[in-house]
């Protein structure tokens, strides 16, 4: 299968998604979240069989976290490798209780990702194994990446407070 | 070594050896590690100052702390510090130990590196050249020649301050005590 016909195929199979080709080869695809395992698990048995990263996006304003999925493939076929750009799969998922089913099962190295996803931006993966911080030391109220946390307040909060060691009595 | 030094040398052996055996513990924190293996290597060659890397803090006595240090860091930075045999230099190299640097309003970065563990001294600059490492060494030299660079002795009598500033950061440590803290004073 080639570009042409898996952008076709994409088109016939899911009906509900947006489907923008790129000039620079990157396929951007928007997708509601319940499809989400669906539309990867058909990624991977047609070209691309490689989850690059998983990203996210706090659009405060428009009270939404936006989820990319990177997808890339590894072929053996040369011609045809060099012909498939990235796909970005792209999800919308309200911020207010964000909560998005777990990919592991098609892409098992999308275990961290969601992990750091988790304790950065507070998305719940429901279904996830070990839904554990990855990096983080304390425990934040709200989660540093979201965009209504002020670093600022927390480091007078939290670092500044912390008295300077008094110097020794004579 | 002239005449007159031999005589200083022997006067006060102890910290003739200590001056020139600064043993480095070979701990990377942040970027500033980078600067190390020039340091150590042909280039700048630190073992004509006497300064070595070492593979375990047992066997060392001069802590570089060589870039912005994080929470999970600094638990390590802690323990790392109280294996350490006495007498024992602590070196904060970059801005970021200083004052935070460049991560100043960092969710989980430390700014001041001198709450939590004592320090000898600062090479300041972002990043340090490694010829700064060396002005550093000799001003360490005399400050052990003076007595001064006794920043481990305050660790020691000051210590209850520290180990409460340090649960303030990292919640609660999971080591005991290293010096018995009163709780009636």
């Amino acid at each position: 299968m080639n570009k042409k016909n898996l952008i076709q195929q994409l088109r016939l199979t899911f009906s509900d998604i947006q489907l923008n080709e790129h000039e620079d080869g990157i396929i951007k695809i928007h997708a509601k979240k319940e499809q989400v395992k669906r539309i990867l698990s058909y990624l991977k048995d047609n070209m691309y069989n490689h989850l690059a990263l998983i990203s996210c996006v706090d659009w405060i304003k428009e009270k939404e976290f936006e989820l990319i999925y990177i997808l890339t493939s590894y072929l053996d076929d040369k011609e045809l490798y060099q012909e498939t750009g990235d796909i970005y799969l792209k999800i919308r998922i309200p911020r207010g209780d964000p909560e998005i089913e777990t990919v592991i099962s098609v892409f098992e190295n999308a275990e961290p990702y969601e992990r750091e996803i988790y304790e950065l931006f507070g998305v719940k993966f429901s279904g996830h194994p070990r839904l554990i911080p990855l990096f983080l030391e304390r425990d934040y109220e709200v989660s540093p990446f979201r965009k209504d946390f002020d670093t600022r307040k927390y480091v007078k909060d939290v670092f500044e407070s912390i008295p300077v060691i008094p110097e020794e009595e004579e | 070594m002239d005449r007159e030094q031999v005589i200083k040398a022997l006067k006060d052996s102890g910290k003739w050896g200590h001056k020139y055996s600064l043993w480095a513990i070979y701990f990377g924190t942040g970027c500033g590690i980078i600067e190390i293996p020039p340091v150590i290597t042909s280039r700048w060659d630190a073992e004509r100052f006497g300064v070595i890397p070492v593979a375990t803090p047992r066997q060392a006595n001069l802590f570089l702390i060589t870039g912005y240090v994080t929470l999970k860091t600094l638990r390590a930075i802690i323990r790392t510090y109280e294996q350490m045999r006495e007498p024992k230099y602590t070196v904060g190299f970059g801005s970021c130990p200083i004052n935070g640097g460049m991560y100043w309003d960092s969710y989980n970065t430390i700014k001041k590196l001198d709450k939590y563990i004592p320090i000898d001294g600062w090479i300041a600059g972002c990043m340090p050249r490694p010829e700064a490492i060396f002005i550093a060494v000799t001003h360490l030299w005399t400050m052990i020649d003076r007595g001064t660079a006794d920043a481990y002795k305050k660790y020691r009598k000051q210590y209850k301050y520290y180990r409460k500033n340090q649960e303030m950061a990292l919640g609660k440590l999971e080591w005991p005590p290293l010096y018995p803290i009163n709780e009636d004073e």
